[in-house]
Formats: structure tokens, sequence, C-alpha cells
């Protein structure tokens, strides 16, 4: 019997030598382990549990109606919201100063290129203090889509504008399905786009996750305009009468504003519609002239 | 992956700018001098110490695209004090996705300096001087509106024959005044 020698080009086992796990290193491990946990948490409620909870309320409560506005365009031409009923609408508000914005318009083109015959339409609402800088923008970059310029009650009506750019797509049934804050690529707006075209007016259209740059609520949060458009912006005087309407503004007459602005808090809310700490501060003074002048007392 | 990672850096900056909507300043600033009071007839160097919040910026004094909003101090002139000139630090040039060219900025801290006349005869008191610190804030992916920060600055004018102490010291080498 030969002897076998072993066979030197013959690969070899090799045992891996044993390493022995740290107390830093499980530590390390269970910390992973535990964040991917969580966001994996979060993703599994976000794109699977929480739209499918949503699929099964029939309400419209997460898709309000858009506020319609009449505007004119830098062209000069009506530029109405209502006039768009039917058709899925790109809302985008927006401002020739703001980098992200105008990093977003070249895709907005070619989206209206490609989807305008198909019942789609942008529209730009820049928030530019002049039209000049906004007429420059629109003729260098040959854009081909109605821009009017804004103004506060606008983004107000909009829930505000928190950043730009701030977009809404809007669907065939004059419902907000989305809204992005920050620039958004494209090709997201293009898939919404898409989906909304697919949808009849009278379809439910399936409920979109919000995605981009956005909030981590879905609902989309329109603004109350019984605030928007009160005589003391910002604050709900509905529930008042004219007679508390009046004592309420003369009240706010009397109180300065804190903010720096050195107005009145009436005139600092009139003039300042993003202040917050004057509608804080009007807010409290309703609530303590309310209790001392209830609702209906001052008219009996 | 990547794109949950996008998502969550996303929804974190979404976060972060609903933290500017709640009102809380993305900006600070307050106006301080060099010296614990002034001399009527003497120059007076003012600084104005902003504070940008993380992860934002705010646009150079000269913006490098013609489109950016400049930040800018401006002091109210009064009877009694004048405004000599307004000195501005060297931005920082930084990469935004947003632009092609690096962009010179603002962010963290930053220190503008300004030089003040006070009148020949100015009665010794305390004034106050009132100004504003203009900005444009964005982050790499939104901006925020055009805002000021309102600066109060209160001057106390002394006799000549009582010296002046310096205060701030370290703010006012950062500034180059010459």
């Amino acid at each position: 019997m030969e002897e076998q020698t072993p066979n030197e080009n013959a690969p070899q086992e090799t045992k891996a030598p044993e390493t022995k796990a740290t107390p830093g290193s499980k530590l390390l491990a269970g910390a992973l382990l535990a964040v991917a946990l969580v966001v994996g948490l979060y993703y599994v409620n976000r794109y699977w549990i929480a739209p499918a909870v949503k699929a099964q309320n029939k309400g419209d409560e997460s898709h309000p109606l858009a506020p319609t506005f009449s505007l004119t365009d830098i062209t000069g031409k009506p530029l109405n919201l209502s006039d768009y009923k039917g058709k899925v609408v790109i809302l985008d508000f927006w401002a020739t100063w703001c980098g992200p914005c105008r990093i977003e318009i070249p895709g907005f083109i070619e989206l209206q290129k490609r989807y305008a015959s198909q019942g789609f339409t942008m529209i730009g609402i820049s928030l530019d203090e002049s039209p000049e800088p906004v007429v420059a923008f629109y003729k260098e970059l040959q854009m081909n889509y109605p821009v009017a310029i804004g103004n506060d009650r606008l983004g107000e009506l909009y829930g505000g504008m928190p950043g730009l750019p701030t977009t809404f797509v809007i669907g065939r049934d004059g419902r907000v399905y989305a809204k992005h804050i920050g620039a958004t690529d494209p090709h997201v707006f293009e898939e919404e786009i898409r989906e909304l075209l697919a949808a009849s007016p009278e379809a439910e259209t399936k409920t979109f996750h919000q995605a981009g740059m956005v909030f981590a609520d879905d609902k989309v949060e329109l603004g109350n305009p019984a605030e928007i458009d009160s005589e003391v912006p910002g604050i709900d005087l509905t529930k008042l009468t004219a007679e508390q309407k009046e004592g309420y503004k003369k009240l706010l007459q009397t109180k300065v504003c804190t903010c720096g602005c050195n107005y009145t808090l009436l005139k600092c809310r009139q003039v300042d519609r993003r202040c917050t700490l004057s509608r804080k501060l009007a807010q409290e003074q309703l609530d303590a002239f309310l209790k001392t002048k209830p609702a209906g007392a001052a008219s009996k | 992956m990547r794109k949950i990672l996008q998502g969550l850096v996303l929804t974190l900056m979404a976060a972060h700018l609903g933290w500017a909507q709640k009102g809380i300043p993305v900006v600070e600033a307050h106006a301080v001098m060099a010296t614990d009071a002034a001399h009527a007839d003497s120059t007076l160097k003012v600084a104005v110490v902003a504070q940008v919040a993380a992860g934002y910026h705010i646009n150079d004094h000269k913006p490098t695209l013609d489109y950016l909003i400049p930040t800018g101090v401006k002091l109210e002139p009064s009877d009694q004090f004048s405004v000599i000139k307004v000195v501005y630090p060297k931005g920082t040039p930084k990469k935004f996705t947003f632009s092609d060219v690096p962009l010179s900025v603002y962010e963290g801290s930053m220190v503008v300096g300004a030089l003040l006349q006070a009148g020949k005869s100015v009665p010794a008191g305390t004034y106050t001087v009132k100004g504003k610190f203009a900005y444009q804030a964005c982050n790499d992916h939104a901006c925020l509106a055009p805002t000021s920060v309102p600066l109060t600055l209160m001057i106390k004018v002394v006799p000549k024959n009582v010296p002046l102490k310096p205060v701030e010291s370290n703010v006012f080498q950062r500034i180059k005044f010459e």
C-alpha cells in the first residue's frame, strides 16, 4: 500500500481563528440592530400599514379640495385654478431667489411638454416681491406653462409656505393628493401625474404616500379661510358679533407686539401675516377677551 | 437601502423645516459695542453677532450669483450717531446640490462690523440705535422667505474725562475694519 503524500497544490482546509465577541462589539451590534428595527418599523408603517388603513377610509380628509384662486399670469392672461378642473395640475410655489426652486423648473418644463396633451398642466406661483426677475427667468428658460405672482394670502390658503419650493399635486377631481416641500426628483412627480391621469374624475384615487421632502404625517393640510380672510389675519373671528369684533380690534390696538416690529398687535397682524408671535399673542388676547365678553353677551 | 436612507435624510430635513415654520428663528443676531460707553465726537466700533442654525446657510453680502439675496446689516442713523461704514466677513465657498458652482455663504457664527460716528455735541446719556440684520436662508433642499432680525443697541455716552473700557474683545478680533 502506497503511502499517500499530501498534495501541496491541493486546497487546504483552513480553520478560521476563533474570535471571541467583546462586550463592546456585542453592544454595537445590538445598537445597530435596534436602529435597523426602528427604521424598518417606521417604513413598514409608512408605506404599508398606513396606506392600507387609509385605503379603508373612504373619506377624503387626507385629500382636501385645492383652494381656488384667480390671478393674472405674467403674460397678462387670467389664471383661475377652477379653469383646470378635470385636469391633473402641479401647483408649484417657488421664487427666483431660491436655488432649489430654480433647479426643478427644467423638469417641470419637460413634464408640461410630455403630458399637457393628456390632460395635465403645470402652474407656477412665484413668491417673488416683484414680477421683473420672474419675467426674465420665464423668458430665459422658455417656460411653457402659466406663472403668476402669488401673495401671502394664497400661500396661507395652501397651508403656509415653510420652505420653497412647495409643490402640490392636484387630481382631476380638484383634490390635493400630494405635497412636496423642497426640491423633489422629477420622477416622483411623473409617477404621480401618470397615476392621476389614469384615474377618472369620479374614481377614488389611490392614496399617495408623500415623497420627497415632506413632513412626517401624510395628511395634506391646507389653511383655514376663516383665519386667513379675517380682519385680524390668522385669527378666526367668525363666532364674534360685530360689536365684539370692534371691541377686540380696539383691544389689540392698545397692545404692543413684542416681536421687534414696534407696532400694535393689530397692525403687526395686518402688515406681517407671517409673524408667529403676534398671532400667538392675538389669540391669547382673544381667549381672554371672550372670557370677559363671551360670545352673544355683547349683543344682549 | 439607498432609497430608505435618502427618505430618512429627507424626512429629517423636513422636520428641520418644520422647526423653522414654528417660528424658531434660523438666525439669531444681536449688536454689541467694542467699549462699555462712548464719547461725543468719536468713532464707535460696533459688531453684529449672528448665529445661523445648523444645516442652514445664508448668502454672502456679495453673493456668487445675481439671483441670490445678499445678507445685509442696516443701522438707522439718528441725531446723535451716523453710520460711517459696515464691514462684512468673507463667505465660505460651498457646493450645493442646486448649484453647479460653489456658492459663497455664511454658516454657523458670523460677525459683521460697523463704524458709527458720535455727533460733536452729544450730551451724556443713553441712546438707542436701531437696525436690522436681513437675510435669506436655505438648506440643501429648500429655502425660507427673506426676513430680518431687529437689532437694538443701547449706547451710553459719557463725558470725555471718563475712560472707556474695552469689552467683547474676542468678537472684535474677528472684524477687519480696514
